[in-house]
């Protein structure tokens, strides 16, 4: 029998967000995600339990960031804040991210 | 309050929510309320700083008034931009929200965020100038 090998490494790119986002902010928050595009990552973690405001210029990064590192890319995003969870509900977000309380 | 005015810049946005914020607990506005008028504000405030300033090379101001009367609360939000009325605006339909986010197009959330934020939202424009009206219930949860 023959030998078979499978391997994978999975690149992730993470991202803490604390404070609030707006159209201002989001424009660094755009920043850093083409800056980790260039690496193209399979996975972005965005770390947001101290998050405590999102406009949707924020919700239009991460639709950036698909564009941008491909729709294969998973999104996961860390223990939402309500309010938060919510703006990504009432706009459909929530279907294509992952919300998870812990990153495992 | 009395009426305070703000340049038409995007590094405005954190002190007009800022104000909002503290008049809204000070009323006794719950904190899921206040959170989605801050949000309806500053989708429309973004709206009249790079769609009514910037994209008409025009520079200008906000004037945010704040009233409290009759269990309600209400803001307003003057500029001097070309006539603009977000209401106008075609509301994004079921068909953007189901799709999946990397064919969506960018843009049509904000105005769908705020219309669901307040209890009403209204525009106007009165004396040459935007005027954009928000009214929460206060008591509301």
């Amino acid at each position: 029998m023959s030998f078979h090998i499978l391997s994978e490494a999975k690149k992730i790119a993470k991202i803490t967000l604390v404070g609030e986002i707006d159209s201002l902010s989001a424009r660094e928050f755009q920043k850093e995600i083409e800056k980790l595009a260039t690496g193209s990552p399979d996975e972005l973690i965005l770390y947001v339990e101290n998050l405590t405001f999102i406009s949707s210029a924020g919700l239009r990064v991460l639709i950036f960031a698909k564009q941008k590192m491909g729709t294969n890319l998973a999104i996961y995003i860390v223990k939402p804040q309500e309010s938060v969870l919510e703006t990504l509900e009432k706009t459909g977000l929530q279907h294509s991210v992952n919300i998870v309380d812990q990153y495992l | 309050m009395e009426r305070k005015t703000f340049p038409g810049t995007l590094d405005s946005l954190e002190g007009i929510r800022q104000e909002v914020k503290e008049e809204s607990q000070r009323v006794g506005l719950s904190k899921k309320a206040t959170y989605n008028l801050l949000l309806a504000i500053d989708e429309i405030a973004t709206n009249i700083i790079m769609h009514g300033y910037e994209e008409n090379d025009k520079s200008g101001v906000i004037d945010l008034q704040i009233d409290h009367r009759d269990n309600q609360i209400e803001v307003t939000l003057e500029d001097d931009a070309p006539p603009f009325d977000p209401l106008q605006h075609t509301l994004p339909t079921e068909e953007f929200f189901n799709k999946p986010l990397e064919e969506r197009p960018i843009g049509g959330m904000g105005i769908h965020l705020t219309i669901n934020a307040v209890d009403k939202f209204r525009y106007e424009f009165a004396n040459q100038r935007n005027r954009n009206i928000f009214v929460v219930k206060v008591g509301d949860a």
